[in-house]
């Protein structure tokens, strides 16, 4: 019996771009080692598992050029040997330390077991760049990866200057190009923001579609006869998949979704917080500031502080459970959708990839027996990749979908309210002044175009959505303000010295060792010849 | 720039000079009643300036603000603003005038395609299946969901996801916990071993091991074996922790007797 729908599973990848070679430990380094030590490597050691058992099985995933650099950069990748080696010396001493106390010695066990896995595997199985092994699972047909925006900007409020979307998404398509060898079939707006025509944009790039938001597709013009179950053609012949709500509010919802499951692991409850400072500290922050470890004992409970140790059985069973909910959930989606349309439904879910692993500790697990019971339990849906579709559709209805995102309330709110709106006028002031100089000069060379280059770079540093967003959300916040204060200087002072015909050669030298990312960056990419 | 289908934010800078100039061609009576203004106008579907705008509205601005949100409450319509000065009999001068912005549909869309046809009630159909509002749901309930605006666009997004964390408003609280070092030293070349688990000795021949403690009696033998393996040495000490139920004095006594019983018949 042939298929009834499919179901495309959508991983983003993101964190900006944090790098600190000035400081001996940096907090906000660590995003990017918790990361690979809870979701990626992880998520890694899953899908290579899925693959060698030839279970049949596609995954999208978008990559961000930020995350891409880090991946690749020598330094961060000896720091994160440095962490993960602290993290088995910590866990050893948690064998110990909860030697008289059984469903605790058991975890630190686990965690040690986790720790040298990781290591082992980041060392000497990946050789330290994470690119590698997801291109290895793309080049074996189960992954299919596509781009994202250079620094995450988000682009509905970029609009303004078309020539910053513009180059935001053209650097996105080469540092994927760099990195996996390939074009890029798809590009994931960052947030799921999309503005009219800035899938000409795409399409100058050379991808063929896009992921928006539920409303975004609904809400387009004319009404989408399938809503959000087959994709919609923009006039501009890109393709917009509209993400599925249903399937994202099992996962998403803090509260009635899986993850808040009381057996699975509880995340503020870390021996980096709960035990004795003087213990930790070698641990945690370089100040001595309580951080997360990762070693964490309690499971959620339930609406408790009275939390109990965390039974890894127990969770796994429950694992097995909500994998098999998804995918019955699924199945009854398509039944009921299949008998509404005319043509097999496809059902997008997108996630943020950290949800798997970091904020949900059992996610990566739960993914794995998701794509075990897809293909062995059931034949009413398969896993596909929304370019799949595209090419078992290749007709679709014509749609102009309306400005829209992933954001609380949908549109832009969270990036332009009371917290960050300050932001713009120096973003906007900041592009003004590149696309001035990028014309004044036009084939600069030597000091010049290294500094022109360098000036993008901190231009599209300062553009990361990630600020905005950090102040919107009120964590971490003062590392938001100095970073967006470290571009807007560094911009403003490279700037002068450009006109002035002054740059210090070894501070630009530094700043280019520091924020390094996008060696291949062209500042000509905001002088377009062609009108953009 | 636009925030939403209902909201503008507009941000401004205007040059000493160029409000000099303006604040120049103002009559000597203008100036008692001045006012600092937005002048939004609708311009959907114009080619404004030339053509002439659908209408327009005047915000009223307070004297030192460089930036405003602007209330237009129409989605899928475009505007230009601009900030000026308007006086008591109503004349306006500009200072200067923005970018042009559409706010985005919230709704659906009135076209239909002749070619992808789709009903009102097709359309609701799928609309609630992905809403999340499940299979079944009727259309008019649907559709009044959504204009009452409790469809939520974002729901279930990144931005609202974290791990529930229990606020921390509570009655005053203490909580103790006990924690053993054993340490020691020896030969550094020496095997030793504390409760039967192989510890290594530091090369200067020391060793520590800690360890939560909790209730009741720990025997921790401590054995070293010579490097040759020909002798042993143990100390064996023993470890008792017993904790007396929680004390609580003062305002919440009453509530505090209760937990005291419940550490009691622990």
């Amino acid at each position: 019996m042939k298929e009834q729908g499919y179901l495309a599973l959508v991983l983003h990848s993101h964190l900006p771009f944090v790098r600190h070679p000035e400081a001996e430990h940096f907090l906000e380094e660590r995003w990017f080692f918790e990361a690979l030590t809870e979701t990626y490597l992880p998520l890694l050691e899953r899908l290579q598992r899925l693959a060698n058992d030839k279970v049949p099985f596609r995954l999208t995933m978008s990559f961000t050029p930020t995350l891409l650099a880090m991946f690749s950069d020598l330094f961060l990748q000896s720091r994160y040997v440095r962490h993960i080696e602290s993290l088995i010396e910590l866990a050893e001493k948690e064998i110990w330390r909860t030697r008289w106390q059984p469903p605790f010695h058991r975890l630190a066990l686990l965690y040690h077991h986790r720790f040298t896995t990781a290591r082992q595997l980041f060392v000497d199985v990946y050789r330290r760049n994470l690119t590698q092994p997801f291109r290895e699972l793309a080049d074996r047909g189960v992954l299919e990866p596509i781009a994202s925006c250079a620094t995450h900007g988000f682009l509905p409020l970029m609009d303004y200057q078309r020539v910053a979307v513009r180059a935001q998404v053209l650097l996105g398509v080469q540092a994927f190009e760099q990195a996996f060898g390939r074009r890029p079939v798809g590009l994931w707006l960052p947030e799921c923001g999309y503005h009219p025509e800035h899938d000409r944009i795409l399409k100058e790039a050379g991808v063929r579609y896009f992921l928006a938001d539920a409303h975004g597709i609904l809400f387009g013009s004319p009404r989408p006869k399938y809503g959000v179950y087959a994709p919609v053609f923009c006039k501009s012949g890109i393709a917009a998949f509209g993400r599925d709500l249903e399937s994202s509010k099992s996962v998403w919802s803090a509260i009635e979704g899986y993850p808040g499951d009381f057996d699975y692991r509880e995340f503020y409850r870390d021996i980096g917080f709960d035990l004795d400072h003087d213990y930790v500290r070698p641990y945690i922050n370089g100040d001595g500031t309580r951080v997360n470890t990762g070693i964490k004992y309690y499971r959620i409970t339930g609406k408790t502080d009275d939390k109990q140790p965390y039974d890894p059985d127990r969770a796994l069973e429950k694992a097995s459970v909500h994998a098999a909910n998804f995918m019955f959930n699924r199945e009854k989606q398509f039944e009921y959708l299949r008998s509404c349309m005319d043509r097999a439904p496809l059902v997008v879910s997108p996630y943020d990839t950290e949800l798997l692993g970091h904020w949900w500790f059992e996610g990566p697990d739960w993914l794995e027996l998701l794509i075990r019971k897809v293909h062995f339990d059931q034949k009413t849906f398969r896993l596909i990749s929304p370019m799949d579709y595209l090419q078992l559709h290749t007709r679709n209805q014509v749609v102009q979908p309306c400005m829209s995102s992933w954001g609380y309330q949908g549109y832009n709110e969270v990036w332009l309210n009371g917290s960050n709106d300050w932001l713009y006028r120096h973003l906007h002031k900041m592009v003004e002044r590149m696309v001035e100089l990028a014309k004044q000069h036009p084939h600069a060379a030597g000091l010049r175009r290294r500094a022109l280059n360098q000036l993008a770079r901190e231009l599209v540093l300062a553009q990361a959505s990630d600020w905005a967003f950090i102040l919107k959300t009120q964590t971490h916040t003062a590392y938001a303000y100095r970073r967006i204060r470290d571009h807007l200087h560094r911009f403003s002072h490279l700037s002068d010295a450009i006109t002035r015909n002054a740059v210090d050669e070894a501070w630009l030298a530094e700043l280019e060792a520091t924020d390094n990312l996008f060696p291949f960056l062209d500042y000509r990419l905001y002088a377009p010849t062609n009108g953009a | 720039m636009v925030k939403d289908p209902w909201w503008l934010y507009a941000y401004w800078e205007i040059q000493p000079a160029v409000e000099r100039e303006v604040r120049n061609q103002l009559a000597p009576g203008e100036f008692s009643g001045l006012q600092s203004v937005l002048r939004v106008y609708d311009v959907t579907g114009r080619e404004f300036p030339r053509q002439a705008a659908n209408a327009w509205f005047d915000t009223p601005l307070s004297g030192l603000a460089n930036n405003w949100y602007i209330h237009v409450n129409a989605p899928n319509h475009s505007f230009v603003a601009e900030i000026g000065l308007l006086t008591k009999a109503s004349r306006f001068l500009a200072l200067a005038r923005s970018n042009q912005v559409t706010t985005p549909r919230f709704g659906p869309s009135e076209e239909i395609d002749e070619e992808w046809m789709t009903t009102e009630e097709d359309y609701w159909k799928l609309f609630g299946v992905t809403a999340g509002v499940g299979m079944g749901s009727s259309p008019s309930g649907l559709k009044e969901l959504m204009e009452r605006k409790l469809f939520s666009p974002g729901a279930f997004s990144p931005g609202l996801f974290s791990p529930v964390k229990r606020p921390q408003a509570q009655p005053f609280w203490l909580a103790v916990d006990t924690e053993l070092i054993v340490y020691g030293a020896t030969d550094p070349k020496a095997a030793v071993t504390v409760q039967g688990q192989a510890i290594k000795p530091k090369a200067d021949g020391t060793f520590s091991v800690r360890m939560a403690l909790p209730e009741g009696t720990q025997t921790i033998p401590v054995e070293a074996t010579s490097p040759d393996g020909q002798e042993t040495r143990t100390i064996s000490p023993a470890v008792t922790r017993q904790t007396e139920p929680q004390k609580a004095e003062g305002r919440k006594q009453q509530a505090a007797g209760s937990r005291q019983k419940a550490e009691t018949s622990q």
